[in-house]
Parts: C-alpha cells; structure tokens; sequence
C-alpha cells in the first residue's frame, strides 16, 4: 500500500457463495477467513478515521439486489452497503449478519455490479483512488466472454483490483500438488477445474491492467489478516518546512525541511464523562486560587499575578511584563554557525524528532548546492552547527546537521544538541579500575559466548544480513492495545477487556532461536556470576490488606524500633471513617517522645466538607524541644483529580543539634477503583553517629467510595547520638476496635 | 544542602560575594551561606563573645535583599558606610574561624557540605604575632575536622601573595595530590567565581531502580538515570495581586446539573470513533498501559553501525549497576560493558520504566571511563540507553529528485568548510532564552535598572565568518547557481488559491451527505451556507459545530 494521502472509495466485493464454506478437517472454511480480512479491514478504517468510503458487495447470496439485476441478469449479487464512511455499524453487520449463501456467484458479474456501484456513487466527486477488492475462492463457473470489455472499463474509469485468495497464486494447477506451506485448499483436494480457470482469468486481468506489479496485487486470505492486524496511523501528510540555510551573510541555500522521526501519539485523548450518564457536558472543571490563610478565602483568578522565586523571596512578575522583557527571535532560522568534527557531536542528542532537510522539489540549483555542502560533510566527516528556529518567536535551538547520502536520495539530517543548561555532569565511581569488580578471565568469555548466541543480526550463507529483531518494523504496541481494548469494548460495552493479542507479545519478545541458543551460556553465567538480591536492611514493604469488598477499611501498621541508649518512642496514628455522610475526619495522633523530657506532638488534620470531599490538607508542625531544636515538618496533599492520581507529600523535617538533617519523603498514589494501591516507601535519613531510621506511612482505601486518607506521621532525633523511634501500630477493621479507640472518640465528640 | 560561610576582608572581594549571592540564588536557592567580615572595629556575633568579628550575614538561604546589601557596600559610598558600620581593627583570624564553627553548630539541620572561603589581599593577617598566628591554626584544624574545607581565595598583592608565610596551614589540602590548589593563580579562581553560572543545579538521582534481566533469573540491578534533560524556566507561582502572597489552585470536578462535586469515581473516560462514544473506568484506561513490570529486559546484541543517527526520539538515559540492590550487579555490568564496548556492539533493551508505561525498547550503547590529565572523569562508565523508533515514529517523506554537486563543487564547499571549522563542546552554548529569564528576574528582584545583557552565542558571528570566507561563498555561488538565480527570494509556488466561485447546495445533495456521512468533505462556507438556508442555528464555527448543527436538523 502506498502513502496515499487523497480520499480514495473502495468496494469490498465478497464471495459467500457455499463452497466458501467448504474446508478441510481442522481447517477454517474461506468464509471466515474472508470474513475475518473485511472485519480487519473495516476495523482499521474505522479507529483511523479516515474519510475513505467504503461499500460492501456479496455474492453468491440466496437474496438478489442489485440495480442492473433484471432478465435474470446478475443474480445472486447483493449490494450490502453503497459506498459510505465505515461505522461501527458496517462492523456490527459484519459480525452478525453476514453469512455463508446456498448459491454460486459468477465474480466477473460481480466485478461489473461493484464498478457501476463506483461509477454511480462517485459521480461528480473526485478521488484520488478507486478500487475494488474481490475476496473469493474461485470456485463458481464465470462467463468470460465479457472479459475484455471489463478490463477496458477498469482502466478508462482508473479503477484498481486487488484478489484475496484462500490459496497462493503458484498452487500447483495439476491438483493434488503440496506446494508451499500453506497446503492445498479444500482438504487436500488441490484446486477444482473452476478454480484453475478462475485463477487464469484472474491472472490476465491483473497482467492486463497493470504489466510489470499487476500479480502483487493477488495476495492469500492468511497473508492479508496477518499485515491488517496491525492499526495503522493514518499517514499524516509531512508538512513542510521552508527556510533558507545561511553560511556567513552572502551565501545562502533554499532549504524545506520535513520531519522524519518523532514519537507519534494517538490524535485523540480520553475525556472525562459523567459515571452515570455518560455524557462529556455533565462533568465540569472548576480551578479556584485561595489565599493560605485558615478560611481558604478563594480569588478571583484575574485577582493573581505570577512570580518567580528568587533565592528566598517571590518577585513578582506579571504575564504582560515577562512577554516585554522575553528573549525574542524574528523569524525562522537555519544559520550555520560553524563546522565540527561529527565525533565530537555525537554524545546526547536532544529534542524529540529528527528533520530532515532537502532543497526545494523544483529548485535544482539549490539541490545542487546542498548537495555539495552534504557530500564535503560527508567526505570530511563533520558536521554543520546550526542556529534552528522554527518560526518568529520560536525558541532558537542549537543541533547538527549531519550529511545523510542514501541510494535515492540526499539530505541533512537536523538534531538538537543540548545547552550548558540542560547537561547534568555527574560522575560515577570507576568500574573496571575497581579491583572488587573486575571481572576474571572466565568471566569474561563467558560474556563473550553470551553475546555471540545472542547476536540479532546474522549473515546468511549468501552473504545478506538480516536482523531478526527491527524495532522500526513494530509497530507502537500502546497503540494496538489501545485499539484492540477500544474496539472490543465497542461491540461488547458490558464485557472486560480482552487479553493481548498473542502477536503482540511475541513480537515484543526474544526471538524464540536466540532464546534457545543463548540458554548454555546463561547457565554457564549463573555458575560464574554469583548475583544476591540484597535482603533490605530496613524493610520497605508495606503491608496492605484489604478486607471485603464494600467498605473496605485498611490500615496502617507500622512498627519501627530503633534503638541506642535505652530510648524509646512511640508514635500512634488513627483514624476514623464515618460514612454514610461521607463526613471525614481524621488523624490524631501523638507522639511520645522520651528521653531527657523531650516530648513532640504533631497534629495532623484533613477534613472532608459537605457532601463530597471539600479536601482540606493537613499543615502540622511540631515542636522539637531540647537546646532550643524545633522541627518542623510539613505534609502537603494534592489531589490532581483528572488522572485521579493523587500526589502526596513531600516533607522534609528539620533535623536536630549538629548539622543533623531528617528527611522524609512520602509518595503515594491511588490507582482507583481496581483498588490497586500503591504504598509510600519513605525513608529518613538517619542522624549522626549513623543512626538510620525508617518508617512507613500508610494509607487506607475506604469502599468504593474511596475517601482516602492519608498518614502523616513524624518522628523525632535527639541529641548526641541518640536516637531512636519505636513505634507500635494497630488495626482498625471497619468499626472502631482498636485500643485506642476511646481516645480518638473522645476526640472526636469535639 | 550545602552550607557556605564566606569570611570576607572587605575590598575588591565585594564582587565576587555579590556574583556568588547571585549564582547560588540560581542554582541551588536552598544552601545557606553566611558573610563575615574579620578585622573590624565594631563586633557583631551571636553571642558577641568575639572581638572584631562582624557576621554582616547569618547563615540563611540568600535572597534579594542580601545582594542589595552587598551593593550597599560596593563603591566609595558603601566603602563610607562600611567603615561607619564596621570600621576597621585588629584582625584575630582565629576569632574569626572560632564564630564560623558556632555559625555551623547552631544550625540545626544536617549540612552535606560546608565550605569556608576567606577573602584576603594580606599573606600575613597578623603580622608575625606567633600567638595570633597559632590560634588560627589550630581553630582551621579544628574546623577541618568537623568536615569544613577552606578555601583561600587571595586577591592580587604587590609583590605577590605568599601562601606559604601563613595560609598554607589554615586551608584544606587540596582534594588529589596531583594538583596543589594553593599554586592555582588567585586571579583565576576569582575569575571562575566571578563568573557567573546561571543554571539551576540538580542533584545526582535515579529516575528508576530496575533489573537487568538477561534471561531467566538472571538479573542485574540498575540504576537510571538523567544526565541531559531540557532545562526550562522555574514554574511561576501564581500570586495574590494585593500582597504578593502565594496563592493555591484547588481543582474541582462538579456535576454540572446538579452542582454537585464529583468524586475521581463519579467519572469515566470516553473517546469518539465513528460518532460512537467508548467508554472505560479510568483504571482501565490506565492498566490497558501495561505489558510488563518495571524492568530492562535483554533481547540481543547488535554490531553498532546497526543503531542509525535518526534513531533518536528523546534524550538518552544513562544505565550504572547499582550494587546495593544487587550484590554482583557491578561486576556482571562491568563485564558486560568492556566486552560490549570492544566487540563494537551495542545491547537492545526492553524497558519499562514504571507500571502502567507501555514498552520502549533502548539500544544500550556501552561507554567506558575516560579521565583526563587531573585526573577528572569526563566520561562515566556506563550504558548510555538510546530510545528506539517504532514503525509509528518514521515518517514517510517525499524525497525530491534532484541533481547532485560535482566534483569541483563539492571541493570549494570543503574549503568552506574548513575555514569555518571550530571545536564543538556540549557546554559551550548557553540557553539565551532561560539566560534572559534569568537576567529578568535578577533586575526585578534588585530594582536593577535594566538587566544585564546576555551573551547570545546561538546566533552565528556574521562579520567573523565573512572575513573567514573571503572570496570563498562568491566563488561558490559562481559554481552552483546561474546568474539569473536568487537563492534568498522567497520560495515560489506560494501562489494564493483563488477564491473558488460560491457554489449552492441543494436540499437533497445535502441529505445525502447527512445519509452518507460526508458533510465534512463540503467546506466550512458552503456548511454555513447551508445552515442559513435551513435555518439552522449554530452556536460555533468549528467545522464538526456546522456539521454536528446540519445532522440533528436534516436526519429528522
């Protein structure tokens, strides 16, 4: 199929008469396999959206309609659906109202009934491509002597044809014959006197309408499924980028540039829709701004300026200011600023495409002049640096553009390269000048037997390369599974989403013989590399647990004893849900903090207002006493509703006496409804003298509903290398029954 | 954090303490650093238990008004309001050192670094007092034990600075034997100082902590991590107009009939094929995502010239074993990199950064450990992990046919290019747009009068290039293009489309459109036409508005 990017009408002419039901034991009849390549197909025009029309012709079908049916002309010809966008509904017919007919068709009869369909429907339209796709086994008696007349048409009205089989073209005609691997058609029988005459006919009028590719055009029911189940992107047409490649001030080259490679995302998102009605307008977002202070006052938006921080102060800079003061740029620009050795460019690319840049389609002088910049690049082995920017006021990049020679063609290819800005010189302790890790000998061969069984790209015996495994030749599997998923749930609204296509994985994995050959030296590497998972010194699993369905109530355990010096703390964390009311209200929780009469309290509070979740964050602060420490400790919420992730907490803590610092950090997100649940992992830092503390915070999942609530907890250092946490946890199953529920209730009548 | 103290002998050292306020403020706001004058007349120190000590600065996080401070006392006028304030006395540099060590201990938080940088233009601070002299020293030993380095940052003297006499033994050791910071010229430190570095500093991190799994219970772990990442301005915070207060954004989902607020469950997700909506939960928008678990899986090597240059859709990652998770890891991994990198191979990944995110596939391409004379490692070891391209990221061009260049064109293009040739490094551009931002900003914060100007290295240095070329870019031109020819006009073929003559659509075109599913093949004024002659009311002037508006009326 070539990139075409005109409309284009197509009739899908398909044979039901009743041999295509006909099938060798264990094998699929044509008629589902040719079903199986229009649902494909059908499925494909339709998530792509296109605007290709589409109609539906069948043959050999017990009902007649037709518009040149009369004297008993063109029976048994059915015109399913005249030419139109296919919709979910063309693929719900398919599905369930197409079935195998009791008659025989003649398909020339049916190639005349799909032109005059084309013919009529695209009177007075233009299209870039008329075609007409006849999937049938052949095994009806035709009438040729049309056969001539028929092909003149097809070529004065530039239709095209294409023929889906159930066997290949090289079918041994003798019958019987087993040639190739897709076996013969019709249980072994090999193909029938009709079948045989059907394929010459076939052939000439494929020969006859196009010489040299016409037979290309012929293709198997298995091959056609196999490429139609990958959705295809509609090709967008590239868009052209026009400019002028500058060297200095007086010499100048045309240029356009194209992008070549660029991460291409689906054309649609999702929008949110209201549970019951479903319905997009039911569902509003609303942003308010509201001042920190304890009542939360909300500001009109026009009401906020933004600001910068600067160090530890907020400037103020408005939007209208900012747009003033701004870097501009005054227009595109492709500029040259110098030439560079390409080893020297070659370490971080940047940006997200690759553009290519030609000289003008009609413009041979600045073909030829590109061309020689491209070849003197090439042959130095250098590179032009470039100033890129791609319209007024667009962001100027600097990238490379390198020399790219192929067989047909010529081009720079364009790369952005990073500024001082954007790298990141980290250093990373030495490997091999590391005598810990420095591999032996041994292991070293054995690497090497690795790689060897692994190599993906193996010469044949004549010399060719051929790579087993091409990423460029997948297609994005986020897409296919996103299709796959769209148009299951289409057809089947209440059922749950289908599995992964087999395909898909397989095409994503090892390839089955570099996996069976790279086996011995994988075990040979086991022996050799002795690789121990490294049992957590501080266990960072969370336990969670989660009991029935409805209100599920989960909590928090959390126990953390670190000792020295006979100290002990204790934390506690509780917490309530009151439901029906979806009233919340939270967290109590204080700690005792021992030792030399230190004592910490924190507090933390959310609250749910009103019907459904006004959501109120917590702010606590903590007073750390001894030598004049204070901590403090923030615990900041946010619910990005949208994506429904919830984002949780940063925090950090004020560390202690002598340049002790605790921090913590909290993350967590809800993955909803699935009650999946992904649990913070946070760590402290320990404090001097090497004390290292961790703890857990934890959430809890309420029902359906899910309120959450989150933990916020803290925990204190002490001075001169004493430290130490403890802390004990409880459980709360559904109702209050915890030991230390009276103190939360009492609590709670506040 | 880092923490900073700088004790400052006032004089010329002026500027570069304003210059290192303003290139901390920038790249990491949250060090504190503190500025302490030695040799004053007045003291001022917590506890005023130090004699001529001056602590013009506690340790604090900088910010405006600390630059402006220092301006205060830049030039004769500040110079008149320095010696009112501070005036000048005895020095005691281990007075000095002592109140820098209770600066550090009072802060109550732990410091990853601390740093002490002196300012002076006097090798003999106390002019030969032997006591003086030995109390300072064994207040620096004092302070470099706690973990403080020293760093002396001596100004121009007459008749050169002589380290030697007395700072040797104040200042830390330099870090590697190799290079005695003390030789290091004074100016050029300043100058390194001076020079100010705006970009934000990020703190070495991992993205992610995978396995490596080579086959079946084969796994390595590793770290990602990001060592280039297009760096963009600082997110604004919005502010309350009347006081410059931060202010917050609470996003709400309501229900727009009843008014209702809507829970994240009250919602679902819906995409339009064909004017059929599909909806899913959210989760399962979310888990459809998933192939595999987090991890980096190997599915074989590959020669290098394999891994093409348009093989690039984003930054790459940077791959390092990561021991702790794994004991072994580091030494399979070093394995593996010394042999990946002398077969000339590189190895093709399956990554899965976090659940849910669907599968890149990397070409892990080995780079060994580079050092350079000091030593200094100007390459890492490790992977550098590429991402690859599926069939979906390449695009299919129209590749024009044109002629190519002969022989002696190509020759004069290389003599072009070999007088414009320069040595390229990664760090040399600066990004003109973030560097006015940042210049902005500054000259906001310190009612400057106009920022500073920056230096736009993107934009190429026409007058140089020219001279470079000489004759060279005519004697192209006369190869390669006719005289007729003008390579800078505009491109032709921008002819504008003529404006095609009003076309009116009958009534029962249009049905068949509407029946058909093709008002969109129509154009926007022929639908709107039509929806006059109709009489139906649209409310927008979207294309999908006039067509959506015209399939309610005439499906009826």
């Amino acid at each position: 199929y070539a990139p075409s990017w005109g409309e284009s009408a197509l009739v899908l002419c398909v044979d039901v008469g009743f041999s295509m039901s006909n099938s060798g034991p264990g094998q699929e009849p044509p008629f589902e396999q040719a079903k199986k390549v229009i649902q494909k197909f059908v499925k494909r025009q339709v998530f792509a959206e296109n605007k290709d029309e589409l109609g539906l012709v069948l043959f050999g079908s017990d009902a007649t309609k037709n518009n040149l049916a009369k004297d008993g002309q063109y029976q048994n010809i059915y015109v399913h659906r005249n030419l139109m966008i296919p919709d979910f509904g063309l693929l719900e017919e398919i599905q369930n109202d197409i079935h195998p007919g009791g008659q025989q068709g003649d398909w020339l009869d049916a190639l005349v009934v799909c032109m005059d369909l084309l013919q009529n429907e695209t009177l007075g339209k233009k299209y870039d491509r008329l075609n007409i796709a006849v999937l049938t086994d052949l095994d009806s008696p035709v009438s040729p002597d049309q056969l001539d007349i028929i092909t003149g048409n097809l070529k004065r009205a530039g239709i095209t044809l294409q023929f889906f089989l159930p066997f290949p073209m090289d079918t041994d005609e003798a019958g019987g014959g087993d040639v190739g691997g897709s076996g013969p058609p019709h249980g072994g029988k090999g193909l029938s006197r009709e079948q045989q005459q059907g394929l010459d006919l076939v052939k000439q009028v494929m020969m006859s309408l196009d010489e040299e590719d016409g037979l290309d055009e012929v293709q198997t029911f298995s091959d056609a499924i196999e490429k139609l189940s990958v959705f295809k992107h509609v090709e967008k047409r590239p868009m052209a980028w026009p400019c002028t490649l500058t060297i200095g001030s007086c010499l100048t080259i045309k240029i356009v540039g194209y992008k070549a490679v660029c991460e291409e995302r689906p054309r649609k998102s999702w929008s949110v829709v209201d549970a019951q009605t479903h319905q997009k307008e039911d569902v509003k977002r609303d942003v308010v701004y509201c001042v920190d202070d304890d009542e939360e006052t909300e500001v009109p938006k026009d009401d906020t300026i933004q600001g910068f921080r600067y160090g530890s102060d907020i400037v103020p800079f408005s939007k209208v200011d900012q747009e003033q003061m701004k870097y501009k740029t005054d227009g595109k620009s492709f500029a040259v600023l110098g030439f560079a050795k390409q080893s020297l460019v070659v370490h971080h690319f940047m940006g997200n495409q690759i553009l290519k840049v030609f000289a003008p389609k009609d413009d041979e002088h600045a073909g030829v002049a590109l061309s020689a910049l491209i070849r003197a690049l090439d042959e130095l082995k250098m590179v032009a640096v470039v100033r890129y920017v791609y319209a007024r006021n667009g962001n100027p990049q600097v990238g490379a553009a390198f020399p790219c020679i192929k067989e047909k063609y010529e081009c720079l290819m364009y790369v952005q390269l990073p500024f001082m800005e954007d790298l990141r010189q980290y250093t990373f302790p030495s490997l091999e000048n590391n005598k810990k890790y420095t591999p032996s000998e041994n292991q070293l061969s054995v690497v090497d037997s690795l790689i060897d069984s692994m190599m993906l790209v193996e010469e044949n015996e004549d010399g060719e390369k051929k790579d087993l495994f091409k990423v460029n030749h997948i297609p994005n599997p986020q897409y296919q599974r996103l299709f796959q998923c769209l148009h299951h749930r289409a057809l089947n609204p209440s059922a749950p989403l289908p599995p992964v296509e087999p395909w898909l994985i397989t095409a994503l994995q090892r390839p089955q013989a570099v996996a069976a050959r790279s086996r011995a030296p994988l075990e040979n590497m086991k022996k050799l590399f002795p690789l121990k998972e490294v049992v957590k010194k501080k266990e960072l699993k969370t336990s969670k647990e989660l009991f029935g369905k409805g209100d599920v109530y989960r909590t928090a355990v959390w126990k953390q004893v670190g000792l020295q010096n006979s100290c002990l703390e204790k934390g506690r964390s509780t917490e309530q849900l009151f439901r029906k009311g979806k009233v919340y209200r939270t967290v109590v929780w204080k700690q005792g903090g021992l030792q030399n009469n230190c004592l910490e309290t924190g507090r933390s509070t959310e609250q749910l207002f009103g019907n459904r979740e006004v959501y109120r964050t917590a702010v606590w602060k903590q007073g750390g006493l001894q030598n004049s420490c204070l901590e403090t400790g923030r615990s900041t919420e946010q619910l990005f509703r949208k994506g429904k992730v919830y984002r949780t907490a940063v925090w950090k803590q004020g560390g202690l006496q002598n340049s002790c610092l605790e921090t913590g950090r909290s993350t967590e997100q809800l993955f909803r409804k699935g009650k999946v649940y992904r649990t913070p992992v946070w760590k402290q830092g320990g404090l001097q003298n090497s004390c290292l503390e961790t703890g857990r915070s934890t959430e809890q999942l309420f029902g359906n509903r899910e309120v959450y609530r989150t933990a916020v907890w803290k925990q204190g250092g002490l001075q001169n290398s004493g430290l130490v946490t403890g802390r004990t946890g409880f459980q709360i199953l559904n109702i209050i029954v915890t030991s230390l529920s009276h103190i939360i209730n009492a609590i709670l009548r506040d | 954090m880092r923490k900073k103290i700088w004790m400052e002998r006032k004089g010329r050292s002026l500027e570069c303490v304003r210059s290192v306020y303003t290139s901390k403020i920038i790249s990491s706001d949250k060090d504190l650093v503190a500025l302490v004058f030695y040799g004053t007349e007045q003291s001022k120190n917590p506890r005023n238990s130090f004699k001529h000590v001056y602590v013009y600065h506690d340790l604090d996080t900088p910010g405006a008004g600390r630059v402006q401070d220092v301006d205060g006392l830049r030039g004769e006028d500040g110079a008149k309001v320095a010696a009112k304030t501070m005036g000048s006395g005895k020095t005691n540099l281990g007075e000095a050192l002592w109140c820098c060590s209770n600066l550090y201990s009072d802060i109550k938080l732990r410091l990853s670094h601390k740093r002490l940088m002196i300012f002076t233009c006097r090798d003999s601070p106390h002019e030969g007092d032997s006591e003086r002299d030995r109390q300072a020293r064994t207040k620096a030993g004092d302070l470099k034990e706690t973990g403080v380095v020293i760093d002396l940052m001596h100004l121009m003297k007459p008749g050169g600075f002589d380290v030697s006499i007395f700072f040797c033994d104040v200042v830390s050791p330099p870090e590697d034997d190799a290079e005695l910071g003390l030789q290091m010229e004074p100016c050029v430190k300043l100058e390194d100082l001076k020079k100010r570095v705006r970009a934000k500093e990020m703190k070495k991190r991992s993205i992610a902590r995978l396995n490596l799994c080579l086959g079946e219970g084969m796994n390595v772990a590793v770290g990602v991590y990001i060592t280039a990442l297009q760096a963009r301005k600082p997110n604004p915070i919005k502010l309350f107009k009347d006081n410059n207060e931060p202010v917050r954004t609470k996003t709400r989902l309501y229900h727009t009939q009843t008014g209702s607020l809507l829970l994240p469950s009250d919602t679902k997700r819906a995409q339009v094929y064909a004017s059929k909506q599909i909806v899913m939960e959210k989760d399962e928008v979310d888990v459809i995502k998933k192939f595999s678990d987090p991890g980096l899986e190997l599915i074989g090597f590959k020669p290098m010239e394999r891994l093409k240059l348009h093989h690039h859709l984003r930054s790459p990652v940077f791959i390092y074993p990561e021991e702790e998770m794994v004991t072994g890891s580091a030494c399979m991994f070093t394995a593996l990199l010394k042999r990946c990198s002398e077969r000339n191979v590189f190895a093709l990944c399956k990554y899965t950064r976090i659940r849910n995110s669907p599968p890149r596939f990397l070409a892990l391409v080995p780079q060994r450990e580079e050092l350079d004379e000091g030593q200094a490692q100007i390459a890492a070891p490790g992977f550098h992990g590429i991402f690859l391209p599926y069939a979906d990221d390449i695009r299919t061009l129209d590749t024009p046919q044109l002629p190519t260049a002969s022989d002696s064109q190509v020759d004069k293009m290389k003599e072009i290019v070999q007088k414009l040739r320069f040595k390229y490094r990664c760090d040399a551009f600066e990004n003109p747009v973030l560097q006015k931002h940042f210049r902005n900003l500054e000259a906001l914060a310190l009612d400057l009068m106009a920022p500073e100007e920056i230096e736009d290295h993107t934009m190429p240095k026409i007058e140089m290039m020219d001279e470079r070329l000489g004759s060279l870019a005519q004697e192209f031109k006369d190869l390669v293009y006719p005289a007729d020819y003008n390579p800078e006009g505009k491109t032709a073929n921008k002819r504008k489309p003529e404006k095609k003559p009003k076309v009116d659509i009958s009534e029962d075109e249009l049905r068949g459109h509407v029946q058909k599913n093709t008002l969109h093949k129509l154009t926007v004024p022929i639908l709107k036409d039509a929806c006059k002659q109709f009489g139906v009311k649209v409310t927008g002037t979207k294309k999908q508005e006039l067509i959506d508006a015209l399939t309610a009326q005439l499906a009826n």
